[in-house]
Parts: structure tokens; sequence; C-alpha cells
């Protein structure tokens, strides 16, 4: 069977995944990492990956007219996906089922290789199973008084929205990345409806109703009104875009947004993010480099506000760097084998492609069952608002925790 | 007529769809009273009649703005009054929640509202409409309306 996967805008995450279909002998892989330069010719299945633009219509027309099966993976693709959260700045990423109807979606960032294989094999996906299904923690889904925006917790068997963190495990299906495993709320990578953002929302208005909420009184009406003002209410979900659309945007329908743009699509992700959310997203975003843009971001943040860092911890992020080195080096030799290997020993440390286990001052769940989880455990960190620079990466945050600038020089 | 009264016309002319999700009890109990007294209201007023505003979600708001509203509303019971239990604080929680997205994606507002009223005075109906259309038309004024954006 020929494949080709093509490669379009993004962190080449999920391309760089697809290294893994040489594993399969039946397949007769092509790489294709500059799809408008593609010279076209009759395929069987064509996998595409990472967001597209508008001025990547015509690639997309060449790709619909010379293939007989299209398969969008990874959620930029599908969804619009991370990189999505632009749009709120005026950008127009498009998930590609708007432009080609008759394409199969492979969701998730990083989406399932299973998923895809069986996709390209012509099997129906499997599994239409809930996240909450096979967690762990149970919910009651009572009242909550006070959102928590930072995580550190012993309970391993209350649900995450009971206990006050924003989990979007409700409309989630289940999946191999499982953040939930490492203390990290899902943010709904792979939703099992549609317009899953807007329900979310919905929910957690819900379920904030014991939160403080202001009225105003109304002249005309001679009645109480809703209030335009902040409130508890407001102030407690600081980023509603980054936590309930992370990688739906475009999808949600909700209007484009119509923020001042930076210009510049990947600042654009980070700029009114909050700042505990930030490792997760250069997490996702980082491609091959995501390891070294992740700790450089949490490094700059534990030197300028003294955040201690034992030594164990600090073996555990050179361990992830070197293998971020061999990584590279996989993915520049397209090695599946060695591709294999390293990842298999980065989920091992950092949980998952998405490194939802490193954070601010540690790590959030243990990685070796033989050592003390103390001598290496992330805290609540202080929000402290400034600039924070160190060498290619400047951010500055303001006394919420909200991003206000950010420049990424390496990329 | 000064040029900035004419735009002002202009735009609460052009404001053609309001919807209006009034719940069954007080919402809709004072639009009936002012009916009976025969009052006016905004003819851009579309009223949605539903059980309790506590079933109005970001979804059937969502519905109705992506369908051309030009605005949406929920008007419920008073505040402690509700006759199910809390469903209109419910339904002003997750609107407080929308209305602040939509700040978050550079619009106002002002597309989403949630009033109460009285079911014995029609007049709290028809003002609360009085003030939606007027917010609105303010809101268009300094922000443009939301289709620009869609």
């Amino acid at each position: 069977m020929d494949v080709k996967i093509f490669q379009f805008n993004g962190c080449n995450k999920c391309f760089y995944e697809t290294l893994l279909l040489n594993l399969d002998e039946n397949m007769n892989i092509e790489f294709i990492s500059s799809p408008q330069d593609w010279k076209p010719e009759n395929l069987d299945v064509a996998v595409i990956s990472g967001y597209i633009l508008p001025f990547d219509l015509d690639s997309i027309q060449k790709i619909q007219n010379n293939s007989k099966k299209i398969i969008a993976y990874g959620d930029c693709t599908t969804t619009g996906g991370i990189f999505a959260l632009a749009n709120q700045k005026g950008h127009q990423i498009i998930p590609l089922k708007e432009l080609i109807s008759d394409v199969t979606n492979v969701n998730g960032c990083l989406g399932e290789i299973e998923e895809l294989i069986s996709v390209i094999n012509g099997e129906e996906l499997q599994g239409n199973k809930s996240l909450c299904s096979v967690c762990r923690r149970k919910a009651t889904c009572d009242y909550l008084d006070s959102v928590n925006r930072q995580i550190e917790i012993d309970d391993e068997e209350t649900c995450f929205n009971d206990l006050g963190f924003l989990c979007n495990g409700f409309i989630a299906k289940k999946c191999k990345e499982r953040c939930i495993d490492f203390n990290t709320p899902c943010r709904g990578c792979k939703p099992m409806v549609e317009r899953s953002g807007i329900r979310m929302l919905g929910m957690f208005g819900t379920l904030l109703g014991n939160v403080e909420m202001a009225t105003e009184h109304s002249e005309k009406g001679a009645t109480d009104k809703l209030a335009d003002a902040d409130d508890d209410l407001t102030e407690s979900v600081p980023d509603i875009l980054g936590n309930f659309f992370r990688f739906t945007l475009p999808t949600s329908g909700l209007p484009r947004g119509r923020v001042q743009s930076s210009g510049n699509i990947l600042q654009d992700v980070f700029i009114g993010r909050l700042i505990e959310e930030l490792p997760l997203i250069t997490g996702l975003l980082g491609g091959n480099k995501s390891i070294s843009l992740t700790l450089k971001l949490i490094e700059t943040y534990e030197k300028a506000n003294n955040i201690e860092v034992s030594k164990q911890t600090k073996k555990y992020r050179n361990e992830l760097l070197s293998l971020e080195a061999d990584l590279i080096e996989a993915t520049s030799n397209e090695d599946p084998q060695k591709y294999k290997a390293t990842t298999e020993k980065i989920r091992k440390i950092a949980g998952n492609m998405n490194l939802s286990n490193v954070y601010f001052g540690g790590f959030k769940q243990k990685i070796d069952d033989g050592e003390d989880f103390e001598s290496y455990k992330c805290h609540i960190f202080e929000i402290v608002e400034g600039a924070y620079k160190n060498g290619s990466i400047t951010y500055s945050i303001d006394p919420k925790g909200v991003v206000k600038e950010i420049t990424i020089k390496e990329r | 007529m000064s040029e900035c009264e004419t735009i002002d016309e202009e735009i609460k002319e052009n404001i053609q769809n309001i919807v209006v999700f009034m719940c069954n009890e007080c919402g809709q109990g004072s639009a009936n009273t002012a009916g009976i007294a025969r009052m006016a209201y905004e003819p851009a007023v579309r009223i949605v009649r539903v059980q309790c505003t506590g079933q109005v979600g970001p979804i059937q708001i969502m519905d109705a703005l992506n369908n051309g509203a030009d605005a949406v509303a929920c008007v419920g019971c008073c505040i402690g009054a509700c006759h199910f239990f809390n469903g209109n604080l419910l339904s002003m929680h997750r609107i407080k929640l929308m209305k602040k997205l939509f700040k978050e994606l550079g619009y106002s507002d002002q597309f989403i509202n949630q009033y109460t009223s009285r079911a014995a005075e029609g007049e709290t109906a028809v003002g609360d409409f009085e003030d939606i259309v007027e917010r609105l038309a303010k809101a268009i004024k300094e922000e443009g309306t939301i289709k620009d954006g869609c």
C-alpha cells in the first residue's frame, strides 16, 4: 500500500510519530515535509498532519485529486489543535474537514499511532469509551466553592472537578497520553462530542454554582440583572478560552477572535494563557525541541523567583535533555527503532510526549517506585508579576499570571 | 436631529432579531401581564418560552447567535424566587462565563445578558427589553456587531 505523509505547518510531533509506520512491512511509506513542492502522483492513502492556513489550499487540492483516501492525523489537522488558539487573535487556521468532507479524523495531541494504523488498514475506529470511565478518580459533581489553579494533591480517588481543578475529561475519549495519570487535569484533546468546549463551559458554569456572582440593579426593569463587572466567578477562571477551547477553537462555533495580533502565530498561541499552564503548552507544540523549550521556560521562572530545585529533579531533567538529543538524531535519520526506544524512555520520566509530568519545582507524579517522591515533588508556587528573560525565551506575566508578552527565538 | 442621534437610530433600526429566553413562571408571567395591560414592547424581541432559564446553556445561546440573532438574553425569576430551586442562578453563572469568553475573543459582552422580572408587573419585562436594545445599540456603535467576525 502506498502511503504518503504530508506535514503542513506546526510542530512536527505527529509527523515524527508516523515514523513508527515504517515498522509495518505492508506499507510503502514516504514522508513529505513540504507539500507545496510535491509532484503529484497517484497514491492509496494520504495522511495529513499539521495545521492548515488559507495559503495551503492549493496543496490540499492537489493531494485530494490524487489520493483514494485522506486521513487527518492529529488535532491540528482535525480540529485546529493548540495552534488554533491563535484564531483568538484573528488568524485563520482551518480544520481539514471544512475543506474536504470525505476525510477520516484521527484526533489527539499526540494522535494515537495505533488508531492511525487501523484507519489506514480500513478498519473502523473502536472504543467510544469516555475518559471518565477509565479514570481511577470518581466524581460526585457537587457544586464547587472555589477553583484551584495549581495542583498539589495526595488524594487519588476524588475527581479533579470535585477538588476544584477544571478537568475536561467529561467530553474526552479515553486516550493513550493520559495526562490524568500525572496529576494533570484533561484539556480535552480527544473530544467525543461536537462543540466540546461550549459544552464544557456550560458544565462548569453549573459546577461553579456556589461561587459568588455579582448582580446589579437595572434602572429600566426595576429588578436585578446580571452585572457586567468582574466578580469572583470571572476571577476564578482567568483564561476560559485556553481552558475549554484549547484544541477545538475553529470547530467550536464561536466567532473568530479580533484581539490585536502580535503578528506571529506561535506568540499569539501563548499570549493570554496562564503561567501554570505554560509547561503543558510548550510540551504540546515544541515538536522535537519541546523538552528544551519547556525546561527553559520553567527554569527561567524558577531562577527569578528562587524556587528550589532538588538534585534528583535536576538529574531527571538532564536525562530528559539527553533523550531529546537522541530523539532529534532518530528523527533526522528516520530511524523508527531508535525513535520508539527514545520515546519510551521519555514517557517513563515525563509521563507522556506532552510532558505532563514536568512542572515548576519538580515533577507531579512519582517516576520510580524505589525512590523517595518527596525529593523531587513539585509544590504550589507563588505567581509573581514581572518580565522573565533567559537567552532565547522572554516572557512577562501580569499579577493574575496571564502571559502578556512572549518571544521565542529558537524556532 | 443631530448626526450622532441619526446613527443611533440607524443602529436601532438594524437590530432585527433578539432572542429572549423567558422562563415559564416569572419571565413569561410578566410578559403576559404586559400583554393584558396592552403595553408596547420592542419589536425586535423574539420570545422563546422555556420551563426555567436553568434549561438555557451556552449551546442554545450559540445556536441562536450562529443562526442570525443579534443578541440573546434570558429573563428569569428574581434572585431567590426560582420556582424550581436555583435554575436562574445557575443560568446566570453560565452566562457570566460566556460574557467573559466573548470579552476574551475581543467582542463586546453585551450580546448575552440575563435579567429578572416579576410576574405581577408587566413593566419589568418591558423595561428589560428596552434595556437589552439600548445596551446592544451602544455596544454595536462602539465595537461593531457579532456578525462582523463570523
